[in-house]
């Protein structure tokens, strides 16, 4: 589909501007907040207008602009954009009964408020666009950017997935179940037997386009599905593997979205059966938590594991062990209806 | 509440509103333009202090050109609350 070249990500782990992941970052509250990082590239006065969600995605893309003289689009995936200080503006509708109300907030915090800044600050009037669709906004991202770059071969897009936990979001996942009712450590995520996980929150940006020369890797093939049926899955994991997969090439690394929610094991479970015994297995979500892009994280994170022929031990699910990291699966479900599947091979 | 206090309240009640980072009280003068090579705020921020203004001292600005000669620097904001204010 693409190659994937220049990463950066800002994640609750030490992954920016220096990368360490085999030190895992506890977190003990069920939050895992990604770390501010330095804003010195972003001019103070537009700073200060920022939500966490838009100044991490600034941050994260700054680098990549500066490697980058001919950029022909920014194309975002963000189910909830800066949420927080959305629900600062409704609730400034509510307490001053739609009064004079400020407009900050309001336009900072819509979903498209991201690439919008980031079309402004690097001065880039190319294609812009935001996905929202929820456990697939940034997957349907990756998808918009392979069309792309079907329609237009030379082009160089900026590819991201990003989300922040906000107080408004992280209440109403708990009110509804998906984060655990206990307090756990995110180090002890998949030992659990209860329904729920942990909030999260990041950013992951890539510049892809279809050039092999230089490239990490390659982004092969991507699938979306909604089901609630493990059999369903099953037979669409099959037949993903089937399609995409040659005969004469394996897997060498399985990347599960598990997140500790008792509920959506069974989907984990249904496709890791179909992995042969030299197949090694890791998780993910006890490093970035769960948010509706965490399939961002879990694409940054492949990428770098195909670069450094490196996967960090807390990740790994089985004992398998594997020479050379060729051909990564990631499975990622949301509130076990939305599962992608996604097929990264080393260039 | 007396001018100092006043001057002093608003000056936080901007760095707030403003999420002014870095910016303590002290560092904003009496007579520092609040726009422009100043404090540089700009044309959103002039909303954000008309309704800074009704939100905490009940003062409602219609008439931009007013606006222009309130929101000059601490000083002239003070001297309007000081006259108008409802709250």
């Amino acid at each position: 589909m693409f190659y994937i070249h220049n990463t950066v990500c800002i994640s609750p782990q030490i992954s920016f501007p220096d990368t360490d992941l085999d030190q895992l970052i506890i977190c003990k509250d069920n939050k895992l907040y990604a770390k501010e990082v330095s804003y010195t590239d972003i001019p103070p006065a537009i700073l200060r207008r920022m939500g966490k969600a838009v100044r991490l995605g600034v941050a994260a893309s700054n680098p990549l602009f500066k490697l980058y003289d001919k950029l022909d689009g920014i194309i975002i995936g963000t189910s909830n954009g800066g949420m927080e200080d959305c629900i600062k503006f409704l609730n400034q509708i509510m307490h001053y009964e739609e009064g004079v109300l400020t407009p900050t907030n309001f336009v900072q915090s819509t979903p498209n408020a991201i690439a919008s800044q980031l079309g402004f600050l690097s001065k880039n009037k190319g294609y812009n666009i935001t996905h929202v669709h929820r456990g697939f906004a940034f997957e349907n991202a990756l998808l918009d950017a392979a069309m792309l770059l079907v329609s237009y071969p030379d082009n160089n897009y900026l590819l991201g997935g990003l989300d922040e936990i906000s107080t408004y979001n992280f209440n109403i996942d708990y009110l509804c179940g998906y984060v655990k009712k206990e307090t756990i450590s995110n180090d002890d995520l998949y030992s659990g037997t209860t329904d729920g996980s942990i909030a999260g929150e990041g950013v992951a940006m890539f510049m892809v386009n279809n050039n092999s020369d230089g490239a990490v890797s390659k982004f092969r093939a991507l699938q979306m599905l909604h089901t609630t049926d493990e059999k369903k899955l099953l037979t669409a994991f099959k037949t993903f593997l089937s399609n995409n997969l040659p005969q004469n090439e394996t897997i060498d690394l399985f990347l599960s979205g598990e997140n500790g929610d008792a509920r959506y094991t069974k989907f984990y479970e249904s496709a890791e059966s179909i992995l042969n015994k030299d197949t090694a297995a890791a998780r993910f979500k006890h490093m970035s938590g769960e948010f509706r892009t965490a399939s961002a994280f879990a694409l940054w994170i492949s990428n770098y594991i195909i670069k450094n022929q490196h996967i960090p031990p807390h990740m790994l699910k089985n004992a398998v062990k594997i020479k050379d990291i060729n051909n990564i699966v990631i499975y990622n479900n949301y509130q076990g209806f939305q599962h992608s599947f996604m097929l990264l091979s080393k260039n | 509440m007396g001018t100092q206090e006043l001057k002093q309240d608003l000056k936080e009640k901007i760095i707030e509103f403003l999420n002014l980072i870095d910016v303590k009280p002290e560092d904003i003068k009496d007579d520092q333009p609040l726009f422009g090579e100043g404090l540089g705020l700009d044309s959103i921020d002039s909303i954000e202090l008309i309704v800074l203004l009704d939100r905490f001292y009940g003062i409602k600005i219609k008439d931009p050109k007013e606006g222009r000669k309130i929101l000059v620097d601490i000083n002239t904001m003070v001297g309007f609350i000081e006259k108008n204010r409802t709250l």
